[in-house]
């Protein structure tokens, strides 16, 4: 298969490059028009350091015969690359958020359904087994009757590495908008798809003040869903940068007969490292990245429904949305009833 | 220190762990309780049982009130008719009123009052404080607390709104306080509750709780509470997080000493703590001291008594209403 990975914006692009590359099913080709000449992370530079091949401009790319895209732009500028990848016929996979705006995942979600291609939104932690182990016992109603659930998703500043996560038009927002949608994927997945009925969100600027960012540093959100379930979310960017590991994402799940306690991403191994004075961190479960892009490039091969589709896309952005209504109003957002056949496959 | 007189009113298992604490002390107490179980436990720990609790406040320092919430106000204020200092165990009362009419009315009369906000006496809550008020974790920027033990089903009143202030009052309450204690004055709080939130809980029975507060300083923290499945350990978490890094703390994670297999080992109702001296004694040597005119002020007033309950019922009206709840933020 030949897959196209559009744009090196978003720090996913690099994992996604490596392990493609490493597949003896799939010829990688890259582009990265819109980086900047110097910086080693981006554009030709990252594509040599990594021997990924890579082309100059978009035209290049979408010249040649393409099995599959991801894209992996800036969250603002998924638009325009899935568009174009839907008009020549590609599936394509895209990086969350799907879109900054409802307008723009709609007429992310308008193309593809359009050109009939296939539409996956990046959440990979629900390709995680002992996720799979959750669902199940929510659906099978060994769980009872779900209650309520508090949810993590922490992690460095990704500001640090790409400055555009901080700038509100590219993002859409900092880390309300960065974490808080894989919560409400796998809130997607335990609900059945029900869309969020109310969303209260309160957030500051305090980490990081220094970086000097239009957006918000820290988060937490509270996301309320049909049959009165609550999710209570801590979204913030708070990984100091020194700590071992990059952050991390659990769920407590509060079920009528048990708790469960979910870890996406658990410390394999623990300890001291004396070469540089601090706590080992191993990380252990699944390459959970390495799993969805089985699924996905399964689904561009079969031509089977992708999931997570752009309609999950869709319901977690609008979460986010309303939690950006809520910053600015101080109090709970309602969303409105999704319209009719908005879930009926194209 | 001199030997108090202390009248504890009540014979619950909040009770249990004052007058242990009391005995410890060496206080003389006496204890009535209209359910009648005030005998069984004065004689486990040498005290007194009395038949009324007029007999109780008779001549006492200090009024101990370990009763339901709904409660508080009208024996509290009757320890205070007495002459007697108070020690009301949290929530002071279900209502800013109420709380404000029992301080007030401590002050107004010079007697000592003091709610049993005990968690501030729990060692990784008192370390977190100092922390916190030395700027070890920088400015801080997000907290969480999380507070989950079984649902109290071994008494009714705790499951009844009315009398408790259900989940959302009765145990979160703990956090409201240990979040205001180390981040200041709250300006608006967003509730909701889930589960079974009405009397009778049955044996079995599942309540959650969550909030938001957002505090003067620009602080945010989310406390979680659950009253959870009959065989759950109780078990406390926080995490929290500041420009200069983060400390976090699980309850379960960290005990000093870990039984398991035997009987009795989880789904305890009322946290022992770690296996060091009991926070409850702790608490009440630092009361104790205070009312005998012979220590410092507590870590904890009767208007932080004041200032949690106006959260919990801000909280509670949340709850109710669906809309975030603004508080002016001044101290009460």
């Amino acid at each position: 298969m030949r897959v196209a990975v559009l744009s090196f914006a978003h720090v996913h692009a690099a994992t996604y490059l490596r392990l493609l590359r490493e597949r003896d099913d799939v010829e990688l080709v890259s582009a990265d028009p819109g980086a900047p000449p110097d910086d080693p992370d981006r554009g030709p530079l990252l594509a040599e350091r990594l021997g990924v091949p890579y082309v100059d401009t978009w035209d290049e790319v979408f010249d040649q015969p393409l099995d599959a895209a991801i894209v992996t732009s800036e969250n603002a500028r998924h638009r325009e690359l899935v568009e174009r990848a839907a008009a020549a016929g590609v599936p394509v996979l895209c990086e969350k958020p799907l879109a900054t705006t409802e307008a723009d995942a709609r007429a992310i979600l308008d193309a593809c359904a359009r050109a009939g291609v296939g539409l996956m939104t990046a959440y990979p932690v629900r390709f995680a087994s002992a996720f799979g182990a959750l669902r199940r016992a929510v659906h099978d109603g060994s769980l009872g009757r779900l209650i309520s659930v508090s949810g993590t998703n922490s992690g460095w500043n990704p500001a640090r590495s790409q400055p555009w996560f901080g700038n509100r038009e590219l993002a859409g927002g900092g880390a309300v908008m960065d974490h808080t949608v894989h919560i409400a994927d796998l809130m997607d997945v335990l609900l059945d798809g029900a869309q969020a009925t109310e969303v209260y969100a309160q957030a500051n600027s305090v980490l990081d003040a220094d970086l000097g960012l239009d957006v918000e540093t820290a988060g937490l959100v509270t996301i309320r869903y049909p049959g009165g379930t609550v999710a209570a979310v801590d979204c913030s960017w708070s990984q100091p940068k020194d700590h071992p590991t990059w952050g991390g994402l659990t769920l407590t799940c509060i079920g009528e007969r048990a708790i469960v306690e979910f870890d996406a991403f658990p410390r394999l191994l623990g300890g001291f490292d004396a070469s540089v004075g601090r706590a080992r961190w191993e990380p252990g479960g699944e390459d959970l990245d390495a799993l969805m892009l089985d699924a996905f490039l399964d689904t561009a091969r079969t031509g089977r429904r992708p999931s997570p589709d752009g309609e999950a896309g869709l319901r977690s952005l609008r979460i986010v949305l309303a939690a950006y209504e809520s910053l600015r109003t101080g109090q709970p957002v309602t969303l409105p009833t999704p319209r009719s056949g908005a879930e009926a496959t194209p | 220190m001199a030997q108090l007189d202390v009248a504890l009113i009540g014979a619950g298992g909040i009770a249990r762990a004052h007058l242990s604490a009391w005995s410890a002390l060496g206080a003389r107490v006496r204890i009535f309780a209209p359910d009648g179980q005030a005998p069984a436990l004065a004689r486990e720990f040498a005290a007194t049982a009395v038949s009324s609790r007029e007999e109780a406040m008779a001549g006492a320092d200090v009024v101990d009130v370990c009763t339901p919430t709904d409660t508080h106000p009208e024996i509290a204020l009757s320890g205070l008719a007495a002459g007697a200092h108070v020690l009301c165990e949290k929530p002071l009362a279900l209502t800013e009123a109420d709380a404000e009419l029992i301080a007030g009315t401590a002050e107004a009369a010079g007697l000592r009052l003091y709610p049993g906000h005990v968690v501030r006496f729990f060692p990784a809550y008192a370390r977190l404080r100092e922390l916190v008020s030395v700027g070890t974790l920088g400015r801080v920027a997000v907290a969480r607390f999380t507070r989950t033990g079984r649902y109290p089903t071994w008494s009714p009143w705790f499951a009844d709104p009315a009398r408790s202030g259900g989940i959302l009052v009765d145990q979160m309450i703990h956090d409201y306080d240990i979040a205001r204690w180390l981040f200041g004055e709250v300006v608006r709080v967003h509730a909701r509750r889930c589960g079974h939130l009405t009397a009778p809980a049955p044996e079995g029975a599942v309540a959650t709780g969550t909030a938001v507060l957002t505090h003067q300083t620009g602080v945010i923290t989310q406390v979680v509470g659950v009253w959870a499945p009959p065989a759950t350990p109780f078990r406390t978490t926080f995490h929290v997080s500041g420009t200069d890094g983060t400390a976090t703390h699980d309850s379960v994670a960290s005990t000093g000493l870990r039984i398991t297999g035997g009987h009795g080992g989880d789904a305890e109702g009322i946290p022992s703590g770690d296996f060091g001296e009991s926070p409850y004694t702790v608490q009440i040597r630092e009361f104790a001291a205070a009312f005998a005119g012979t220590g410092p002020e507590p870590r904890v007033s009767a208007r932080d008594g004041v200032a949690a309950v106006r959260i919990a019922a801000a909280a509670a009206e949340s709850a109710r209403t669906g809309r975030a709840v603004e508080l002016n933020g001044s101290a009460v």
